[in-house]
């Protein structure tokens, strides 16, 4: 008798693929859409449109460890089609670098609400490299390819990222760092 | 700070890769760290900021949201699979209506055809076949002159029947030919083409429909004997087509 068994067992294992990937990355790329976006609800329609189009391409996924940044650039050009139909605001703010004096001491590290505040007040193009850096866990080399930028001009963003969002708790105009004590 | 210049890395590229990626984990960062004090507090303060951002991003989950998003998948794979059974049904059932429409028109087409109609015929006037007397050639010539025919070539001896029979929608004249004493029924139907000339059997009758320049012949026979047909043929093309008129169409 011909066994049937390969075909389910093939199925079954794609899904079991995709179970897998879903529990193990939905809660990173929620984070990673929340802090895109700003929005709750948005963040999960994005979470669950970017894992249903994880599931349709999911043979082109070959090794597990390539999954995470799989997951993030679907989800960045998920965002980007969204963001297309929706401009979502953003508060520009001005040029400059803050003092990074603040943050030496500990009781200013627990201030989390402040700090939540400020990333949503960061410019889009800096919270994006940072957010792939500090929740995707990527490199400024992985950051530009996935950008599309050079690894010069990624670090340049991440520089300023911090410094402004310092300069946002501060609530104060940032000064410039000149020089170096 | 003399210690640290002589490193690869100096303060202000230390303080200029610290802002960007302040847990990266180049050697020679590390190296000027140990080697510079300075560079080493804002290494802590640093990291200090990261704790604190990591902190801040971790913002708490939505309650389910895997397994909303699993259910998602999984309707929308039982849609896919249900929409694909839908076009499956639907292709299947086109197919059943193509063929048995396909099937219902031949029926007709074959319930029209002239050998079925033929045989149709022939409990009308199954009486004729047991006729044997020859018939002179004027009553033949009528009836091919009633269905606006001529003859164009000598009456084959044997003719036993004629009479003008309309077969269907086929008018016709109604013959029968008895070779080696057998019955063979013919009917010419003129001013009807048919393209080939083929053989038939239906109802326990042998036929063959033949066509000829200016109508078709068709045989009946309750007997299968090939050779009774073909004389029969090629006596009735002689008498309809004419003598002349069959040679040039041998040639």
């Amino acid at each position: 008798m011909k066994r049937l068994g390969p075909v389910f067992s093939q199925v079954n294992s794609r899904q079991r693929q995709f179970e897998a990937l879903t529990r193990a990355h939905a809660g990173d790329l929620y984070r990673f859409a929340y802090w895109l976006c700003g929005q709750d609800a948005l963040a999960q329609d994005l979470v669950q449109e970017t894992l249903l189009r994880a599931w349709k391409n999911l043979d082109a996924l070959r090794e597990a460890e390539a999954a995470r940044p799989w997951l993030l650039t679907i989800l960045r050009r998920e965002h980007a089609r969204l963001h297309e139909r929706r401009r979502l605001d953003t508060t520009e703010l001005d040029e400059g670098l803050a003092e990074d004096a603040a943050w030496a001491s500990p009781e200013r590290h627990g201030d989390a609400a402040q700090l939540r505040e400020a990333m949503h007040k960061l410019p889009h193009k800096y919270r994006e490299p940072l957010l792939l850096q500090v929740l995707g866990g990527m490199s400024c080399e992985e950051i530009a390819a996935e950008l599309g930028q050079q690894p010069g001009a990624v670090m340049t963003q991440l520089f300023r990222a911090r410094q402004k969002l310092k300069a946002i708790v501060h609530g104060e105009r940032p000064e410039v760092q000149r020089g170096l004590p | 700070m003399a210690n640290a210049r002589r490193c690869s890395v100096d303060c202000l590229e230390f303080r200029r890769r610290l802002g960007a990626e302040p847990q990266g984990p180049d050697p020679a960062m590390r190296a000027h760290r140990e080697a510079c004090p300075t560079c080493a507090a804002a290494w802590e303060k640093a990291q200090h900021f990261e704790h604190a951002l990591h902190g801040a991003l971790d913002v708490a989950l939505p309650e389910g949201l895997a397994e909303r998003v699993l259910l998602a998948q999984a309707t929308g794979v039982r849609r896919q699979h249900a929409r694909r059974r839908h076009v499956a049904l639907g292709l299947a059932a086109s197919l059943l209506i193509v063929l048995g429409g396909g099937g219902i028109a031949w029926r007709q087409a074959q319930a029209r055809a002239l050998p079925t109609l033929a045989v149709a015929h022939m409990p009308e006037e199954i009486g004729s076949l047991q006729l044997t007397r020859p018939l002179a050639a004027a009553p033949v010539a009528a009836a091919f002159a009633a269905r606006h025919a001529a003859l164009r070539g000598p009456l084959p001896a044997d003719t036993t029947y004629v009479h003008v029979c309309d077969v269907g929608p086929f008018h016709t004249v109604h013959l029968v030919n008895r070779p080696d004493g057998q019955p063979v029924v013919v009917l010419y139907v003129p001013a009807r083409q048919t393209a080939t000339r083929r053989t038939f059997q239906r109802d326990g009758w042998f036929g063959r429909e033949v066509p000829l320049r200016h109508g078709t012949l068709v045989m009946l026979a309750n007997h299968k004997d090939r050779g009774s047909f073909d004389a029969v043929e090629q006596a009735w093309r002689v008498a309809i087509d004419g003598l002349g008129e069959r040679r040039i169409s041998e040639l």
